[in-house]
């Protein structure tokens, strides 16, 4: 078995619900996760990416299928035995009084301690290496209650890294954080499965973040489960049909999201560099279709004074001047 | 840098140590203050020599002697293990349930207990004289109170795995309860005179009424349910960030919490059986035990609560007596009296009660 091979692996897998009556989410799935990679899964809300992690996590039931984890039934596992291999952070935000993150740290070591739940040297160095990696040194004799949404989260992180497991689930663990916060959670994450070699599975409804991150995505579409590097999802056009009767659009150059407006407006614009590429998002976001037509009756364009951008603005004969894309754009709105 | 943070790190936990060492030490002397201070206090007056004489020694005054011996170290050391079983039920009870105002008294446990007492005394036992209960056994007593208070406890479970709102949970607790409560009314409504006195007369609770032979299975009870409490201590901190983190963690949920309700209700369960129920002191003991010690962990907070519960029961019993006075209050008042401002103060000052534990 070389280190790329699935530690992780699923087949003919059906999550859904298992208490009285039989409830499927989501069929068919045949996914695998190697050792050491970082995979994104998304997926529309409420098709079924949380019971999907949950279910690979042991944490509810598969309807149908089976599940292996390093070649063995999921289900063969020991309680504290899976413990040690898969941690799991959910979104459910953990409140209690007077814990102090490195108690909440500590708690990963559960599987590993005695019945009193006594710490040993090497324990505590664990819990300090994992306090470390996540960056929060400076905060771990705060209480969880006083810090943000982003350091509880790092917190939760440092727990599963305490936990030592080979693979790390985490349950969008970048639901609630402000958009720097978003970015070096997945990023932290990723220097995680490459640093420490851990597997980790994500949910995320971010597609920027997890197009620059993750080495594999999940992709949960109403047609079946799609697997593979973020560039073999753009390049097959995986993404495009979650856009479909919807007014996005999938932009297969800059791997973003994008509003189709449809508008019919055309624009000349002439321009270059940065000043040039965000007067375009500006246009865009106007309504305006840009074309190369120089018979074109708008048109925009950017002349550099003293080392200050000036817009100038041409349609039927008048020509007004703007020093800034806002006093622009509120213009363009009249039209 | 990692050096200068371990080194940090070290240095702060040496420091909680020692913290934690000197508040144990505090409250170790206030406990046995407070135990021969209530020895000392009574309605006859004996001197605190005459008190140590009768405890320690053969030779002191016979009639001191039965009063310390026979009277006073019962009730003294029934108020310390009801202070330890009533808190530590308490504690545990607000872990699993994740809630600062869950207590044996609130989520109707003594309700359930005094159900099981009730049909006990006045039930099965209409056409023998109250007295004669005390034939059946004062393991009959305890074992009524104890599967009385775990029938509440797991209908209370029952419901709160299928609800998560905490909130809705101790309505429930408080409805089941009432229900509880409307049952022994029925139960009084049909029993004679003689046997609704002496039901009325448990209600309000007392230390002084545990006869030795009672107190021995007081002191067993109340020992094996906080031995499974400290063999429970790496569980309950564990459960305190929620079902799903500790099942991830690897913690059978199930068998915990059934250890945890076997214990709680053997705790909660015998001190109501002797004592009747005695209100608050499960719900405000670990709120000040957390406050004086500012952790989450059980490993400190189980035996804190235990000493503090044992003082606040102490105290208690020593107000209840109205030193100077012939007369006895109930202890359910005055330990109500105490608790309930606490709890006023725990509802107030907690903006996100949720977040309390």
């Amino acid at each position: 078995m070389n280190d790329n091979s699935g530690i992780l692996r699923t087949v003919d897998l059906t999550v859904g619900f298992t208490g009285r009556q039989q409830v499927p989410v989501y069929s068919n799935i045949d996914i695998e996760a190697g050792k050491g990679e970082i995979i994104a899964t998304l997926g529309q809300n409420g098709i079924g990416k949380s019971t999907l992690l949950r279910t690979i996590a042991r944490l509810q039931k598969p309807v149908k299928g089976e599940i292996f984890l390093k070649g063995v039934d999921l289900n063969k596992y020991a309680r504290l035995e899976l413990a040690k291999i898969i941690g799991f952070v959910s979104t459910e935000i953990v409140q209690v009084h007077n814990m102090t993150i490195y108690d909440l740290v500590g708690l990963g070591r559960f599987p590993h301690t005695n019945w009193l739940g006594n710490i040993t040297t090497n324990d505590k160095l664990l819990i300090q290496e994992s306090i470390h990696l996540v960056g929060l040194d400076y905060l771990c004799h705060k209480n969880i209650n006083e810090v943000s949404d982003g350091e509880r989260q790092r917190a939760m992180i440092a727990r599963t890294l305490a936990q030592d497991t080979e693979i790390i689930i985490l349950d969008e663990p970048t639901a609630f954080l402000d958009l720097p916060n978003k970015y070096e959670i997945v990023h932290l994450l990723s220097e995680l499965s490459r640093i420490k070699k851990k597997t980790v599975i994500f949910s995320t409804h971010d597609l920027t973040i997890a197009m620059q991150e993750a080495d594999k995505i999940w992709l949960m579409s109403q047609d079946g489960i799609i697997t593979g590097a973020p560039e073999d999802l753009v390049l097959n056009k995986s993404f495009s049909p979650i856009f479909e009767n919807t007014k996005l659009q999938f932009d297969e150059q800059k791997g973003e999201i994008r509003i189709d407006r449809k508008t019919g407006r055309k624009i000349h614009l002439t321009g270059s560099g940065v000043t040039g590429l965000w007067t375009q998002r500006a246009l865009e976001r106007h309504g305006y279709e840009l074309t190369s037509e120089d018979d074109c009756d708008t048109m925009v364009r950017i002349e550099i004074k003293d080392g200050i951008p000036i817009w100038i603005f041409e349609k039927k004969g008048e020509i007004i001047e703007f020093n800034s894309i806002y006093k622009l754009s509120l213009r363009l709105k009249q039209y | 840098m990692i050096n200068q943070s371990v080194d940090q790190l070290s240095r702060i936990g040496y420091n909680g140590k020692k913290r934690y060492i000197l508040i144990f030490s505090g409250l170790a002397v206030l406990v046995i203050f407070l135990f021969l201070l209530d020895l000392f206090l009574g309605s006859v007056k004996i001197s605190f020599a005459d008190i140590l004489r009768s405890l320690f020694t053969d030779n002191g005054n016979p009639e001191y002697n039965t009063i310390v011996v026979k009277f006073r170290l019962p009730r003294t050391i029934t108020a310390i293990l009801a202070g330890f079983a009533l808190s530590v039920s308490g504690l545990q009870m607000q872990t699993v349930f994740r809630n600062p105002l869950a207590g044996p008294f609130v989520l109707g446990i003594s309700a359930g207990a005094s159900l099981g007492v009730a049909i006990l005394v006045m039930g099965v036992s209409t056409s023998v004289v109250f007295s004669g209960i005390y034939g059946l056994g004062n393991w009959a007593i305890a074992l009524a109170a104890c599967i009385g208070s775990g029938i509440i406890l797991f209908m209370v479970l029952a419901v709160s795995i299928r609800v998560r709102d905490i909130m809705t949970i101790l309505i429930l607790g408080i409805l089941f309860g009432s229900a509880t409560s409307a049952l022994v009314s029925i139960l009084q409504y049909f029993s004679s005179e003689s046997m609704l006195k002496a039901f009325m007369v448990w209600t309000m609770g007392s230390l002084g009424s545990v006869s030795v032979s009672q107190l021995h299975i007081l002191v067993i009870s109340t020992i094996i349910g906080i031995l499974i409490c400290f063999g429970l201590i790496k569980t309950l901190n564990l459960m305190l960030i929620g079902e799903n983190y500790a099942r991830s963690l690897g913690l059978n949920i199930k068998l915990s919490r059934s250890l945890v309700f076997i214990s709680t209700s053997l705790l909660a369960g015998t001190v109501t059986a002797f004592c009747g129920p005695i209100a608050f002191i499960g719900i405000a003991v670990p709120h000040i035990t957390r406050m004086i010690f500012r952790t989450s962990d059980h490993r400190i907070l189980v035996p804190g609560t235990m000493f503090t519960g044992a003082i606040v029961l102490l105290v208690s019993d020593m107000i209840s007596q109205l030193p100077g006075y012939d007369i006895t209050l109930p202890i359910n008042s005055v330990t109500a009296l105490l608790g309930i401002p606490i709890v006023i103060v725990i509802v107030i000052r907690s903006k996100k009660i949720s977040s309390f534990v």
